[in-house]
């Protein structure tokens, strides 16, 4: 590893900054990659790192998912991974964005339609009344034209507006069921990884106990129970560890002893 | 009454909320679900929520039913299905020469 503090660059496998005063939150941050400075050469870490990365007397630590990274750091498998590979597949090809709606019509009553009919209908009789007795019909002959145009304008709104919104319904409709498909496969991938992780730790479980037994710290009733130092240092113990491990507890005689018995890179903070 | 149903998580933690808030309007609250009473408020309440969350949030209408709303071959059918002697057969098979319609038959016809 390369390391560039301030004007002052450090490498090789262990670094010790405890007299450069600096906060070992913000090297696990560039390790990871989260930030440019300072600046960090190194293998990209696992995602092991996320959780085991930096220790430190207040962090906490999810042992189970913490360790079935540390599994997969090593290459571990599950009969689960073609499951949830395909899952995730399903899931990033979903299209799941609102679609575009056409805007909404107010309908055309059909009160108004029915009126308009017997309009119609009643300017029709006046017209073929005034006709029977030759009377003059001009003003007839309008009205029924007037009110006929009027029907079909408003019978073609009619018709628009449902299909509107029978559109917005058709639409709206797709849409919902992709969130649930969406739903279901997110639910089926939590199902998947989590029994995933099930069987990492179960695979794991003799060769982090041993990890626990070695590392120092207090001795756990059982190796999951340990505090959250001594089950991350087990867990880093037991992962690959490419990237440089960023120490900020007490535990360990010097940081070059803390290196050999986690088997990793350390930086000591 | 008004059937709204949500789709994302800030939807229905805000249609739960608005149960919660406004009770009178409310006349059955399922997980992610609610069936609204079928005022203006009710359909104000709703409008909100689709507002705010478009079409995360469904409004439907539902309209009261009774059994006698259903034509008497399909009561009839019901009835008969539900007091047959051998419970796994299925209803298919239990129609087929027996005066009762064929399930196809049935999903063809509009209510």
């Amino acid at each position: 590893m390369k390391l560039r503090i301030a004007g002052t660059t450090y490498t090789g496998a262990v670094v010790d900054l405890r007299t450069r005063n600096v906060d070992g939150r913000t090297i696990a941050a560039s390790i990871s990659g989260q930030r440019c400075l300072p600046v960090v050469s190194c293998p990209e870490p696992p995602s092991v790192y996320a959780y085991a990365g930096h220790i430190h007397s207040s962090m906490g630590l999810r042992t189970r998912t913490a360790l079935a990274a540390a599994a997969r750091s090593r290459g571990y498998e599950t009969p689960q991974d073609d499951a949830i590979a395909e899952c995730r597949a399903q899931l990033a090809e979903l299209e799941c964005s609102p679609p575009e709606l056409p805007a909404p019509v107010d309908p055309v009553p059909e009160s108004t339609i029915d009126g308009l009919q017997e309009a119609v209908a009643t300017h029709r009789g006046r017209l073929t009344a005034r006709q029977a007795v030759g009377a003059d019909d001009g003003a007839a002959q309008a009205d029924l034209r007037d009110a006929a145009t009027e029907l079909s304008e408003r019978e073609t709104r009619r018709a628009a507006a449902r299909e509107t919104r029978e559109l917005r319904r058709e639409r709206a409709r797709a849409y919902r069921d992709s969130l649930e498909e969406q739903r279901r496969l997110a639910d089926e991938l939590a199902n998947l990884r989590r029994s995933a992780r099930a069987t990492l730790v179960d695979r794991c479980a003799e060769p982090f106990a041993r990890a626990i037994e070695a590392v120092p710290g207090p001795d756990p009733d059982s190796p999951l129970d340990a505090d959250p130092v001594t089950a991350a240092l087990g867990v880093l113990r037991f992962a690959k560890t490419p990237a440089p491990v960023v120490l900020g507890a007490d535990r360990f005689r010097s940081p070059t002893a803390a290196s050999d018995c986690l088997d990793a890179p350390v930086i000591r903070c | 009454m008004l059937l709204v149903v949500t789709y994302s998580r800030p939807a229905r933690r805000d249609l739960r909320n608005v149960c919660r808030a406004h009770e009178d309007c409310v006349v059955r609250q399922f997980g992610r679900a609610a069936l609204f009473s079928g005022t203006e408020f009710g359909a104000f309440q709703a409008l909100r929520l689709h507002e705010k969350h478009g079409l995360d949030v469904q409004i439907e209408r539902v309209e009261p039913f009774e059994p006698t709303d259903a034509p008497t071959h399909v009561r009839e059918a019901a009835k008969r299905y539900e007091s047959r002697e051998e419970p796994a057969t299925p209803y298919e098979r239990f129609a087929s020469g027996r005066d009762l319609p064929d399930p196809d038959q049935l999903r063809g016809v509009d209510l």
